[in-house]
């Protein structure tokens, strides 16, 4: 049953694709990983937020990682995915990626954090960076991602 | 016993009883002599003392036991109702208040031992002594002062010179003097409950002077299994003993006539014996009369049957265990009858999910078959709604009952008469709703007598009645309550308004020139505006009228006023019925659905684009003598209309307050029942959407807000 040892100095990761970059979000935060599904247009709001979708029964907003981080368009395919995040205080929010991998149980010892380049739109989004087979994957602040920017 | 669980009860009971001995109090204020009134306040303070005292509320109960004893005075004609006196009264039910107050947040009541209120109440009752010679008797509490422990008998009682005046004035007038002992039974665990339950059927008969151990001890259980009193009646001993033993868990009582003790001498004799007849208590008093040692004497006699024990119980104090914390829910009293329906309405409910179920099974399926289930289905989700809708409402009554009291003591604050009507007391709103809307009211009451009222010789000189009226009316309104505030005084000055605002820079003076005198008026709802030339403790630190605003926008409602300067002004509340769940319109925008609440529409038009008039380059259209603008919903919600421009538009006609709209749509859905979701974070900035609901797909649908829109 090693599968379902807590390592208390690993921590998992959702790593999800986005074009041919890996992103990492802690598993901890994530409430539910669910299909692309019709989303309701909001209107007159900032062009990253999608809409609203109804989760069982609760009505919650969705936004678009790509946008976000300034990539461009989402292009919904059959493995586009909502994730959904569950924030300490904004609630819970989805945010649509292209494709979700795997689970990822990284070393904290692995873990390199990294100082980021202020001019880029991301900024602050990506606090560290992991290996990930034969490349690396960004790990995502999400409360920060989350955060609306005027 | 933890009396945690009774806690609440105690709060909501406590409440009512404050909240009725306010309006007493006022209602004596106008009518001193009013025994009706006198005697209800007396009941009133007495439960309360009674059930604080149970709570182990010490500093509620000695308060609530000074008061009621100046009623009891009031009550035998020994002082009068005076202006004073309302004043410390009032200044009591305050403190009152805030021990509840301090229960309700941690449990605990305080460390407030109101002490000046104390002094204040015996001083109305001591200047009644000077003032009444004849007194009959004295508060019970004085007692307390004289009393030692340890004695059994009601001979043991040690009787102070004032007790011993009362009780030889009692005798001249020709009354009995009884003494009693009562036992209660070893088994009973609330003795202090029982205890009082004698002493309330005993003043029934008479008043009880002196008791041992002290009125205060015996309240707070510090008693062994009997105490002893003396009670000056009119009626026989054998009565008051009956009264007493009727009683459950009392073990047995006894009693007799006793005569009056020589002055200074301190123990009883027993002279006139009017035993006979009496029960076999009575007896058994003869025999032992004045024997000290003698404990407790325990009889089989009157088996009252022992009560379950009462719910309440004083050994733990509530606040050792939950300090700190608030201690209540907020809770919605039921109309049993209003549950009964409702269960009804889920027995039905289930019934036609079998029958359902059955139809879908049937052999052959038939569609006739499982929509006629559907359609009860309908009647009977709908009917649920209702009702459930029905248990959440109470009536506003629970809030505006302390305004009566708040213009009584904003008159003497302001030095201004002013009389507030009240009417539609009764009409319902959602109990959320009712929670929140006394600020408000409240902010708008004290603006009305602050602001709006003039002073006395104003008025004179404008050939008002002195007297200033303010009126609190609540009613009804298809699916909306509204509540009006409105005053007799000088109304709004538009023009003070106008230049206050110029002055400070809300508006320049070429916007001001253009704005219409509602809109001007409009302006006192923005934040820290205050036309008021001198900041009073009541209003004008212009903190008001947003907060009111905010608070009731928060709530769905709209707030608006209408003023003729020298004349009043009114403000009205609207307020929406229920904010959970709603009526509503559905409609189709660009191939997008919408919801819009049906309490906001008043018709539904069809208008040819030829209808379409320009006016101020805005698109208008006349529709029965009235000039509404239209509102291209496409446009606001920026996406594409599915209409070809030359076919006929679909308006749905909205309204806010007098103001009317259209709001263009590409297709009409149909009348749903809608629950209410919020946004959320994110998306809730957005002005022209109040919500968003899930529809019978799944499929999440906006709500617009068409108070935005106009």
């Amino acid at each position: 049953m090693d599968g379902l040892k807590v390592y208390a100095d690993s921590t998992q990761f959702i790593v999800i694709a986005m074009g041919d970059e890996y992103f990492g979000i802690d598993i901890n935060l994530i409430d539910n990983i669910v299909k692309m599904q019709h989303i309701t247009r909001v209107p007159n709001v900032a062009p990253y937020i999608k809409g609203v979708i109804n989760l069982r029964g609760e009505v919650l907003p969705v936004m678009s990682l790509r946008l976000k981080m300034g990539l461009e368009e989402d292009v919904f395919s059959k493995s586009t995915r909502i994730i959904i995040i569950r924030l300490e205080h904004q609630g819970m929010v989805g945010f649509i990626v292209d494709e979700v991998k795997e689970v990822l149980t990284l070393e904290n010892a692995a873990i390199e954090k990294v100082g980021y380049d202020s001019k880029e739109v991301r900024e602050g989004f990506v606090y560290a960076v992991g290996n990930y087979g034969e490349s690396l994957v960004s790990l995502l602040d999400m409360n920060t991602v989350a955060l609306e920017k005027e | 016993m933890d009396v945690g669980q009774y806690i609440e009860i105690f709060i909501n009971e406590t409440k009512e009883h404050l909240q009725s001995l306010n309006t007493q109090i006022l209602e004596l204020e106008q009518d001193p002599e009013n025994m009706d009134t006198i005697n209800e306040i007396f009941r009133a303070a007495h439960t309360l003392k009674g059930m604080a005292g149970t709570m182990g509320y010490k500093k509620m109960q000695t308060l609530t036991h000074d008061t009621e004893n100046v009623f009891s005075e009031v009550r035998n004609g020994h002082i009068k109702v005076t202006a004073s006196m309302i004043d410390v009264l009032f200044q009591c039910l305050d403190a009152l208040e805030e021990y509840l107050a301090n229960i309700q947040n941690s449990g605990d009541e305080g460390e407030n031992d109101n002490e000046h209120l104390i002094r204040a109440l015996n001083d109305i009752l001591e200047n009644k002594s000077e003032d009444a010679g004849e007194a009959s008797q004295t508060p019970a509490d004085a007692a307390g002062e004289e009393a030692s422990v340890g004695e059994k008998k009601w001979g043991e009682i040690p009787l102070a010179e004032s007790e011993l005046h009362v009780m030889r004035e009692a005798v001249k007038q020709g009354k009995n003097l009884v003494g009693i002992t009562v036992h209660v039974q070893e088994s009973c665990i609330l003795k202090a409950a029982r205890a009082f339950l004698v002493f309330k059927s005993l003043e029934e008969l008479g008043e009880i002077i002196v008791s041992n151990p002290p009125v205060q001890d015996i309240e707070d259980e510090k008693f062994e299994f009997d105490f002893s009193l003396i009670l000056v009646t009119e009626a026989e001993a054998e009565e008051a003993v009956k009264a007493a033993a009727g009683v459950s868990e009392i073990e047995s009582v006894q009693g007799e006539i006793i005569s009056l003790p020589e002055a200074g001498d301190r123990t009883e004799e027993a002279t006139e014996d009017l035993a006979e007849g009496c029960g076999e208590e009575q007896k058994q008093a003869e025999e032992e009369p004045a024997v000290q040692e003698v404990r407790t004497e325990k009889e089989a006699a009157p088996a009252m049957p022992a009560a379950p024990a009462a719910p309440a119980a004083k050994e733990n104090k509530p606040a050792e265990t939950k300090k700190g914390k608030p201690v209540v829910n907020r809770t919605v009293r039921v109309d049993i009858e209003k549950l009964d329906v409702l269960m009804n309405l889920v027995s039905e409910l289930i019934i036609a999910k079998n029958s359902l179920v059955s139809a879908t099974n049937a052999e052959e399926a038939s569609i006739t078959a499982v929509n006629e289930q559907i359609e009860y289905l309908e009647s009977v989700t709908t009917n649920l709604h209702e009702s459930v809708m029905k248990v959440r409402m109470v009536p506003i009554e629970s809030v505006v009952n302390k305004f009566p009291r708040m213009i009584r003591d904003l008159q003497k604050q302001l030095g201004k008469k002013m009389e507030l009507y009240m009417s539609g007391e009764e009409t319902e709103l959602d109990r959320t709703v009712v929670d929140e809307i006394g600020d408000p009211l409240m902010h708008l009451l004290r603006n009305s007598a602050d602001h709006g009222l003039e002073s006395a010789e104003v008025r004179r000189e404008r050939g008002k009645s002195e007297v200033g009226s303010i009126f609190l009316n609540a009613f009804q309104e298809g699916n909306n309550v509204v509540i009006e505030v409105s005053d007799d005084g000088n109304g709004i000055d538009v023009d003070a308004v106008r230049a206050k605002a110029i002055d400070r820079g809300t508006i320049t003076e070429e916007q001001a020139s253009m704005m219409s005198e509602k809109e001007i008026i409009d302006l006192l709802f923005l934040p820290s505006f205050s036309t008021a030339k001198v900041v009073s403790d009541v209003s004008g630190r212009g903190v008001g009228l947003d907060v009111v605003r905010s608070k009731i926008q928060s709530l769905s409602g709209e707030v608006e006023v209408k003023s003729r300067l020298g004349e009043g002004s009114t403000w009205t509340i609207r307020l929406p019925l229920t904010l959970a769940i709603i009526q509503a319109l559905m409609v189709e925008v660009g191939g997008e659905k919408y919801a819009i609440s049906l309490g906001a529409i008043q018709t539904i038009e069809d208008i040819s684009p030829d209808d379409i008039k320009l006016v101020e380059s805005k698109e208008v259209i006349h529709l029965r003598g009235s000039v509404i603008p239209l509102v291209r919903l496409n446009e606001v919600l920026d996406i594409a209309s599915t209409r070809a421009p030359e076919d006929n538009l679909v308006a749905v006609i909205v309204k806010k307050g007098d103001k009317l709209a259209g709001l263009i749509i590409d297709n009409l859905m149909g009348q749903q029942e809608i629950v209410i979701k919020s946004l959320g974070k994110y998306v809730n900035k957005n002005k022209e959407i109040s919500g968003a609901t899930i529809l019978g797909d799944g499929e999440v649908a906006l709500i617009l807000d068409t108070n935005a829109l106009l």
